[in-house]
C-alpha cells in the first residue's frame, strides 16, 4: 500500500522525530544545561533540602540527616548567583571599599547581584519559551492545537502580561530570597548576635569588629531624631539598605524577600489544595448530579456561612501548641485553613462550566463505548474547567495573601521572627507620619502590587481561554452559542 | 424521491437483532418531593431485523432520541426489555455491560458537540479501541487510519483537531468513532439534521455504503421525512412516547393508516404548486409527557376521535368541547404557588377561578344542545370551586369515548404494517373513512 509509508512517517513517536532531526533540540538542550549548571548547586541544595525536610517530618526521620548534609554540601559549591561571587558587604577604610565586589560601593555591588538574578530568570524563561517554539516548529505532530490560540491571545493581552511580569518578579524574589537581599535572614534576622561584622570607625580610623545585633541597634528606624535609615541609604556601619531598616534595625529588603516566600508558600499551597478539592467536587457533581450535587451545595453553603476570619483566629488559638502549628512557623496551618475556607468559592466558580461540559455529547459518546467515569471526568471534562479554575484561583490567591498579612498585622499570623509583610506593616504603623514611613508603606505597596498582578494575570488567562467573555456583546454571543447546543 | 429508495433486502436476513418489548423510560426529577416523572418512552414494542435500517420519526420531544439512547443503554429503562441477539441488555451491568457496548454504538446529532475539541482526531477515534484494549498501540493507530480512509478522510488527518474540520467532516469523524469497535448495531440520532443539504446526501450515501460493507443494522432517528423515506427500510412513527404506527417505508408513506401518521405525512410540502393539498392541521400542542392522557396518547388532538354515542352534537360543538377540555387540562396542570393555595383555602378568589369567562369565550358563538350545556355548566361549577381536577375528570367521563379510557392495541392493518388506534377494530369506522366523513381530504382512495 502506498499509504503505509506515509503512515509510518507520521506515526513516529517523539523520540524518533527527535532522532531524525536533532539539530534544534540539541542546541536548545545544550543551552538549557548551561543555564542550569550555572545555578546547579542552588537547585540541588533546594531539592535535597526539601526532601530532607519532608523526611524529617516522618517518625524517626529516616535519612533526613543524609539529605541535610548533602544539601549543605551543595550549598557550599560555587555558582553564579551567590553572595560569595558578588559580595556587597565590606567596609570603607578611608580610601577604598574593602571586601566588596571589585571594590565597588556596596550599593552597586548589591544592585549588580540583584539585576543579575532577574537577568538570569529572564534568560531562563526566554529559553524555555524558545524551547516551546522549537518543539512547536520542528517536533510536534500536530500543526495546530487549540492551546496555540490561547497562547497567542495571551501574548497580545498587555494587562495580562503586566500581571505575569509582576507575578514572575514576586516569585523570583521569593525563590532567590537568600541572594537578592543585601544580607541574609540567618545573620540579620534569626541570629544577629551570633554573627560578627567589621566596620570602619572614622573617629579612631580603625577597623572594628562588632556583632550584627549591636550594629542593628545603631541602624534602627524609629521615626525621630537621628535614628532613621531610610530608602536607598547606608547606615553608620557601612551597610546598604535599599528600602531602609525596620524598627529593630534589621534590613527591610531582606525581610520582604523572605516574607514573599511565606506569602507565596501559603497562597500557592492553599490554592493547590482548594483547587484540587473544588475540581474533584465540580466534576463529581456535574457527572452524577442529583444527591451528590445537593450534598456538596449544602456543605459549601455551610462552610461559606462561617465567619472566616473568626474561624482562623479561633484555629490559631486552638492549635497553638499542636505540632501542626510548628510547621514553617504556622504557615502549614494557614495553608490548611485557607484551603478549607476557600474551596467553596472555587467550586461555585467552576461548577457552572463543569455542568455545561457534562452535557456535551462527547461525554455521552464516551459513556456509550464504556469509558470509566473517572477517565471521562479527567479526560473529557477536566480540561474544560481547569482554565476557569486558574482564573479564580489566582484571583483568590490575592485574597489569601491579604488575609495572611491582615492576621500578621493583628499579631495572630506567622510567628516571629519568620518575616511576614503584614507584620512589617503592623510594626511600622505608628511611624507612618514620621521619617520612618517606609516601614509600613513599602510592604503595603508590595502587597497591593502583587494582588493586582495576580488579578491582572487571571484577567489575561480568562480572556485568552474564552475570548467571548470580553465585553457584553461577546457575552450575549456566548450565551447564544451555549443555548444552541440542544 | 421514491425511485431512489435503496434496495437493502440483499443483506437482510430477516432474523431479529433487536427486540423491544413494552419498553418504558421515565425521567425522574431527582427532587425530594417526588413529582411526576417525564414519561419520555411509555411502552414501546417493535423489532429490528439484522441488516435493516429502521427509521424513527416524530415531532420534537416525542421521545425518539430517548428511545435510541435507551437501546444503547445510555439511559436506564424504567421497565420492559430490550433483547439484543437474545440477551436482555437492560439487565446487564458492570463488566458484561461494558463488553456488550462494543456491539452497539451511536452517531450523535450535533457534530459540534459530539467531538472533544481538545483531542486530536486520531485520539478521538482511537479511544473506544483503547477502552476495550484491542491489539497493540501500533495496531490501534493502524486501525484508526483505515477507519479515516473508510469514512472518506485522509490518514494524515490523524493529528488534526476537530476545529479544523467542517460540519460534514466532523460527522465523518463521529461515524468513524462509532465504527471503531465494529459494532453490529448503530443508532443514528438525526445524523444529518445539523448539516447543509448538500452535505446531507454525502453523509447518507456514506452511511449506506458502510452498512453494505459491514452488514450494519441501523436505527435511524429523524424528523426529516424525506431523509427517512430515502434511507429506511421500515419506519416507526412516534408520538408522546408511544409508537403509533410501524410499517415498511414505502407502504407507510403511500398508505398511512393511523390518524397521527396521516397528519404527519400531510405536512410534507408538495413540490408542485398547482396541486391542492388539504393539510390535516392538528389543534393544540402535544400534552405534557409528565401527564399524558389516559387511553390513547393522541386522543387530545385526534381529528377522528371516537365520540360517545349518547351525545348528539355538531362537529363545531365537538371542536369547542375539545378546546374547552384543553383549557381545563392546562388549568389542572398549572402549578399553584403556596400563596395561591393558601388564598384558596382561606376563601379568597384566586386568579384561576374565572370559570364563567372561559365558558363564555369558548361557547360564545355556538348553540349547545341542552345536555352538553348542562355538562359544561357542571364543569364550570367545579372550576369556580377551585377544583380543576374534578372538572377535568367530569368532562372526561361525560364527553370521553373509548379513546379517552382504553389504551388501544396494535392492529395489523396491512402486510407488516401495524397501527395503534381503536378505529381499526371491527366495530368502528376506519380512520380514513372517518376523516373523509368529517370533511378532510385523504389521499388514499
Amino acid at each position: 500500500m502506498m499509504e503505509t509509508e506515509l503512515t509510518e512517517d507520521i506515526d513516529q513517536p517523539l523520540r524518533d522525530r527527535l532522532k531524525a532531526h536533532p539539530g534544534p533540540a540539541l542546541l536548545w538542550g545544550a543551552g538549557l544545561c548551561l543555564l542550569l549548571l550555572l545555578e546547579g548547586p542552588t537547585y540541588l541544595d533546594g531539592l535535597l533540602g526539601a526532601i530532607g525536610f519532608g523526611l524529617g517530618l516522618l517518625p524517626g526521620a529516616p535519612g533526613a540527616e543524609a539529605f541535610a548534609s548533602a544539601s549543605a554540601f551543595f550549598s557550599e559549591l560555587p555558582h553564579l548567583l551567590s553572595r560569595e561571587l558578588i559580595p556587597n558587604r565590606g567596609y570603607y577604610d578611608g580610601s577604598a571599599w574593602q571586601g566588596t565586589f571589585l571594590g565597588l560601593e556596596p550599593k552597586y555591588a548589591w544592585l549588580i547581584r540583584f539585576l543579575l538574578v532577574y537577568a538570569y530568570v529572564a534568560v531562563l524563561l526566554g529559553w524555555l519559551w524558545y524551547g516551546y517554539v522549537t518543539f512547536r516548529r520542528h517536533y510536534r505532530a500536530a500543526d495546530w492545537t487549540p492551546t496555540d490560540d490561547v497562547i497567542d491571545r495571551l501574548r497580545s493581552h498587555y494587562w495580562g502580561l503586566f500581571g505575569l511580569a509582576v507575578v514572575v518578579f514576586f516569585i523570583t524574589m521569593a525563590a532567590f530570597a537568600p541572594v537578592v537581599g543585601p544580607t541574609t535572614a540567618e545573620e540579620n534576622i534569626q541570629g544577629p548576635y551570633s554573627h560578627d561584622m567589621q566596620y570602619y570607625d572614622a573617629d579612631t580610623e580603625t577597623v572594628e569588629t562588632i556583632t550584627i545585633g549591636e550594629a542593628n541597634l545603631g541602624s534602627a528606624s524609629r521615626g525621630s531624631g537621628d535614628s532613621n535609615v531610610g530608602i536607598w541609604s547606608y547606615d553608620d556601619f557601612g551597610r546598604f539598605h535599599p528600602v531602609g531598616t525596620l524598627v529593630s534595625g534589621k534590613d527591610l529588603f531582606t525581610f520582604l524577600a523572605f516574607g514573599a516566600r511565606v506569602s507565596l508558600f501559603i497562597g500557592l499551597g492553599s490554592m493547590a489544595i482548594a483547587g484540587f478539592i473544588a475540581t474533584t467536587l465540580a466534576l463529581v457533581t456535574a457527572y452524577y448530579k442529583g444527591v451528590a450535587d445537593l450534598i456538596v451545595v449544602l456543605t459549601s453553603d455551610s462552610v461559606q456561612a462561617m465567619p472566616a476570619l473568626l474561624l482562623v483566629i479561633l484555629a490559631t488559638v486552638v492549635f497553638k501548641n499542636h505540632w501542626i502549628a510548628e510547621l514553617y512557623n504556622g504557615a502549614m496551618l494557614f495553608i490548611l485553613l485557607f484551603a478549607l475556607i476557600r474551596w467553596p468559592g472555587l467550586w461555585r466558580a467552576v461548577r457552572g462550566p463543569a455542568l455545561q461540559v457534562g452535557e456535551q455529547e462527547w461525554v455521552d459518546a464516551a459513556k456509550s463505548y464504556g469509558q470509566r467515569p473517572t477517565v471521562i471526568m479527567r479526560k473529557h471534562m477536566a480540561p474544560y474547567i481547569l482554565g476557569y479554575l486558574l482564573v479564580y484561583a489566582s484571583l483568590t490567591l490575592g485574597g489569601v495573601i491579604i488575609s495572611v498579612s491582615a492576621l500578621s498585622f493583628l499579631g495572630l499570623g506567622i510567628t516571629a521572627p519568620t518575616p511576614e509583610w503584614g507584620r512589617a506593616i503592623n510594626i511600622g504603623q505608628q511611624y507612618i507620619a514620621s521619617q520612618s514611613w517606609h516601614i509600613s508603606l513599602i510592604p503595603g505597596i508590595l502587597i497591593t502590587l502583587v494582588v493586582t498582578g495576580f488579578n491582572a494575570l487571571s484577567d489575561g488567562i480568562r480572556d485568552a481561554i474564552d475570548p467571548q467573555s470580553e465585553g457584553a456583546e461577546g457575552g450575549a454571543a456566548g450565551a447564544a452559542a451555549g443555548g444552541g447546543g440542544g | 424521491m421514491s425511485e431512489s429508495v435503496v434496495d437493502t433486502v440483499s443483506h437482510q436476513t430477516g432474523e431479529t437483532l433487536v427486540d423491544v418489548q413494552d419498553l418504558k423510560t421515565y425521567y425522574e426529577d431527582g427532587g425530594l418531593l417526588g413529582s411526576d416523572p417525564v414519561k419520555a418512552v411509555d411502552g414501546v414494542n417493535f423489532e429490528i431485523a439484522r441488516g435493516e435500517t429502521f427509521g424513527l420519526v416524530g415531532e420534537s420531544g416525542c421521545g425518539k432520541t430517548t428511545l435510541g439512547r435507551t437501546l444503547i443503554q445510555l439511559e436506564t429503562a424504567t421497565s420492559g426489555a430490550v433483547s439484543f441477539d437474545g440477551t436482555d441488555i437492560t439487565e446487564l451491568s458492570g463488566g458484561d455491560l461494558k463488553e456488550w457496548r462494543r456491539n452497539a454504538q451511536m452517531v450523535f446529532q450535533d457534530p459540534e458537540s459530539s467531538l472533544n475539541d481538545r483531542m486530536t482526531v486520531g485520539e478521538i477515534i482511537r479511544e473506544p479501541l483503547d477502552v476495550h484494549e484491542q491489539g497493540t498501540a501500533r495496531e490501534r493507530r493502524e486501525k484508526v487510519r483505515t477507519l479515516l480512509d473508510q469514512v472518506g478522510l485522509m490518514p494524515e488527518h490523524y493529528y488534526r483537531y476537530p476545529h479544523q474540520f467542517s460540519g460534514g467532516q466532523r460527522q465523518r469523524i463521529g461515524i468513524a468513532r462509532a465504527l471503531a469497535l465494529e459494532p453490529e448495531f448503530v443508532v443514528l440520532d438525526e445524523p444529518v439534521s445539523a448539516l447543509d443539504v448538500s452535505v446531507q446526501a454525502q453523509i447518507l450515501n456514506l452511511l449506506e455504503e458502510l452498512q453494505e460493507e459491514f452488514g450494519l443494522t441501523y436505527l435511524f432517528i429523524a424528523h426529516d421525512l424525506s431523509v427517512v423515506r430515502h434511507i429506511c427500510d421500515r419506519v416507526g412513527v412516534m408520538y408522546l412516547g408511544n409508537l403509533m404506527e410501524v410499517g415498511p417505508t414505502e407502504q407507510l408513506f403511500q398508505s398511512p393508516e393511523n390518524p397521527y401518521t396521516r397528519a404527519l405525512l400531510s405536512a410534507i410540502p408538495e413540490p408542485d404548486p398547482t396541486v391542492q393539498v388539504d393539510r390535516i392541521t392538528l389543534p393544540g400542542s402535544p400534552p405534557s409527557p409528565r401527564d399524558p392522557p389516559e387511553g390513547c396518547p393522541f386522543a387530545t388532538r385526534c381529528p377522528v376521535r371516537i365520540r360517545p354515542e349518547d351525545i348528539d352534537a355538531s362537529d363545531a360543538v365537538w371542536d369547542r368541547i375539545r378546546e374547552f377540555r384543553d383549557v381545563i387540562r392546562e388549568r389542572s396542570r398549572a402549578e399553584q404557588s403556596v400563596g395561591e393555595r393558601l388564598k384558596e383555602r382561606l376563601g379568597f378568589d384566586t386568579a384561576l377561578a374565572d370559570s364563567e369567562e372561559i365558558v363564555e369565550e369558548e361557547f360564545d358563538d355556538v348553540t349547545l344542545p341542552p345536555d352538553v350545556q348542562e355538562h359544561v355548566e357542571q364543569a364550570a361549577t367545579y372550576l369556580s370551586d377551585g377544583d380543576p381536577d374534578a372538572a377535568r375528570a367530569y368532562l372526561r367521563e361525560v364527553f370521553g369515548g373509548q379513546c379517552d379510557t382504553e389504551t388501544p392495541q396494535y392492529y395489523d392493518v396491512d402486510d407488516r404494517q401495524m397501527s395503534f388506534c381503536h378505529r381499526h377494530a371491527q366495530e368502528h369506522v376506519s380512520p380514513g373513512e372517518e376523516l373523509r366523513q368529517r370533511g378532510y381530504d385523504t389521499h388514499d382512495g
